[in-house]
C-alpha cells in the first residue's frame, strides 16, 4: 500500500507541474498575441452589392496554436432588427507566425428594401453593430471576445423633397409638368443612376413619364435637379407621382407622392 | 508539540508565501496592461489562500493522527468545490467595459478535479494504512512454541 500512496503522490505532484507549466505559458503566451487592424475600406460596388473590408494582422508570437479563429459580425437597427450578418474564418494560426485576415461586410440596399428597411434609405440613424472574435487556444480552450458599438448610417436620399409643381404648354398636343426635386446623399458610397418620374391621373392611369440622371458623390452637397414630364393635353387632374430609382448601389420604387 | 507548532507555522508561512504573495505581485503587474481584467481574481486568490493554508497547518498540527488524513480528505473535497465554483463550472466570463470575454476552461477544470481526486484517493489511502499501522501495532507479539 505505500507503494500505491507514494505512485499517487508522485502523480499528484507531476500534474500539478504540468498544469502550473501549462497555465503560466497559457497566460504568457496570451499576452503575446496580438490583433492589428488596418484601415477598412470600401471596395467599388457590383451588381448592387456594397463591400466594406476590415483587414486585421493576428500576431501569435504565443506558445501555441490558435485554431478555428472566426470574426463575426451583425448590424442591427435602433429597433433590434438584423439588417446584415458576416463572418470570416481562419483554420490555423501557428505559433510564432502572422496571419492576415480580411473581414468583408458586403450587404445590397436592394436586399435591405425588400427586407423592409427601405426607411434607411431616407434616414439618417444609429445603427447598433455586435463583432464577435472566438478562437481555439492551444487547441484545448475556446474563448469568445465579443463588443457592441454604434455606428452612424448616413441615408443615400436624405431629406428628399418635392418641389412645386409647375405645368405650362409645350406645344399644340402636349404640356410641360415640370417638378423639381432635391437630396443629400449622406451615405457612404457614390450614388450613380437615373431617376424615373410617372405622372398618374385620378383614373390611375400613366399619363406621361420622364427621367433624368444622378451623380452624388458621398457626403456631398444636395443634388437638385428638374424632372420635365410631358403630358398630352386633355382635360385631367392628377392624382400621385411615382418615382422609381435606378441607381449603381440600388433600384427602388415606386415611391408614390400625392399631388394635390 | 512546540517543534510541531513551530513546523506548522513556517509551513503556513511559506504556503502564505507561494500562493498569497507571489500571485499578487504577478496580479498587480497584469493589472497594468489589463486594468479591469485581473483585478476581479483578488478575491478568489485571497480565499484560495485561506482554505490552503488553513488546511497545511491544522494537518501539520494533528500529524500522527488519523485528523491529518481527515483534514488532508477534506482539503482534497473542498478544493473540488472550489474549483468548479471558482470556475463557474468551466465556463469563464467577464465583462470589462464593453467588451466581454468568455472562455471555456472545462479541460483546465477537469484536470485540476483529476489532481483533486488522486489526492483524496492518496488521503484515504494513508488513512487506512494509518488504521492498518495502528491495529498492527496493537496485535499481541507472538511467542515462540514450547
Amino acid at each position: 500500500m505505500r507503494q500505491a500512496i507514494r505512485a499517487i503522490g508522485w502523480a499528484v505532484n507531476l500534474f500539478w507541474i504540468v498544469l502550473l507549466f501549462f497555465g503560466a505559458t497559457v497566460i504568457y503566451s496570451a499576452f503575446q498575441l496580438g490583433v492589428v487592424p488596418d484601415d477598412a475600406f470600401i471596395s467599388p460596388i457590383v451588381d448592387g452589392v456594397v463591400t466594406i473590408s476590415m483587414p486585421y494582422r493576428f500576431n501569435n508570437s504565443g506558445l501555441y496554436d490558435i485554431s478555428d479563429l472566426y470574426l463575426a459580425s451583425s448590424v442591427k437597427d435602433s429597433q433590434g432588427a438584423e439588417i446584415l450578418n458576416s463572418s470570416s474564418q481562419l483554420p490555423l494560426i501557428p505559433r510564432g507566425s502572422q496571419v492576415n485576415l480580411v473581414h468583408n461586410i458586403s450587404f445590397s440596399m436592394t436586399e435591405m428594401v425588400a427586407d423592409g428597411f427601405s426607411y434607411l434609405l431616407f434616414n439618417d440613424t444609429e445603427l447598433s453593430v455586435d463583432m464577435s472574435l472566438g478562437l481555439v487556444y492551444a487547441r484545448v480552450i475556446p474563448v469568445q471576445v465579443s463588443t457592441n458599438m454604434t455606428m452612424p448610417w448616413g441615408a443615400p436620399l436624405s431629406n428628399l423633397t418635392l418641389g412645386s409643381v409647375s405645368v405650362a404648354p409645350y406645344n399644340a398636343s402636349h404640356m410641360r409638368v415640370s417638378i423639381p426635386f432635391s437630396f443629400e446623399n449622406h451615405s457612404f458610397f457614390e450614388l450613380n443612376g437615373a431617376i424615373q418620374l410617372e405622372i398618374v391621373d385620378n383614373a390611375g392611369r400613366v399619363v406621361g413619364e420622364g427621367r433624368t440622371g444622378v451623380n452624388a458623390p458621398p457626403q456631398s452637397p444636395p443634388f437638385r435637379t428638374t424632372i420635365d414630364v410631358f403630358i398630352p393635353l386633355t382635360p385631367t387632374s392628377f392624382r400621385e407621382a411615382r418615382l422609381y430609382f435606378d441607381t449603381s448601389a440600388f433600384s427602388y420604387g415606386p415611391m408614390v407622392i400625392p399631388l394635390v | 508539540m512546540l517543534p510541531r507548532i513551530l513546523k506548522a507555522t513556517i509551513k503556513g508561512l511559506f504556503y502564505f508565501f507561494i500562493l498569497y504573495v507571489v500571485p499578487s505581485f504577478l496580479i498587480s503587474q497584469m493589472s497594468e496592461t489589463a486594468p479591469g481584467l485581473f483585478s476581479s481574481l483578488t478575491g478568489l486568490v485571497n480565499l484560495f489562500v485561506i482554505v490552503i493554508v488553513f488546511f497545511v497547518v491544522a494537518s501539520e498540527l494533528t500529524s500522527g493522527t488519523i485528523f491529518q488524513h481527515a483534514f488532508n480528505v477534506g482539503k482534497a473535497i473542498i478544493l473540488i468545490v472550489f474549483f468548479v465554483l471558482a470556475l463557474g463550472g468551466g465556463v469563464v466570463t467577464l465583462d470589462v467595459e464593453r467588451i466581454h470575454l468568455f472562455a471555456d476552461l472545462r479541460v483546465v477544470l477537469g484536470m485540476l478535479i483529476v489532481i483533486d481526486l488522486l489526492s483524496l484517493a492518496k488521503s484515504v489511502l494513508q488513512a487506512v494504512n494509518f488504521l492498518l499501522d495502528r491495529a498492527e501495532r496493537q496485535l499481541p507479539t507472538p511467542k515462540p512454541a514450547g
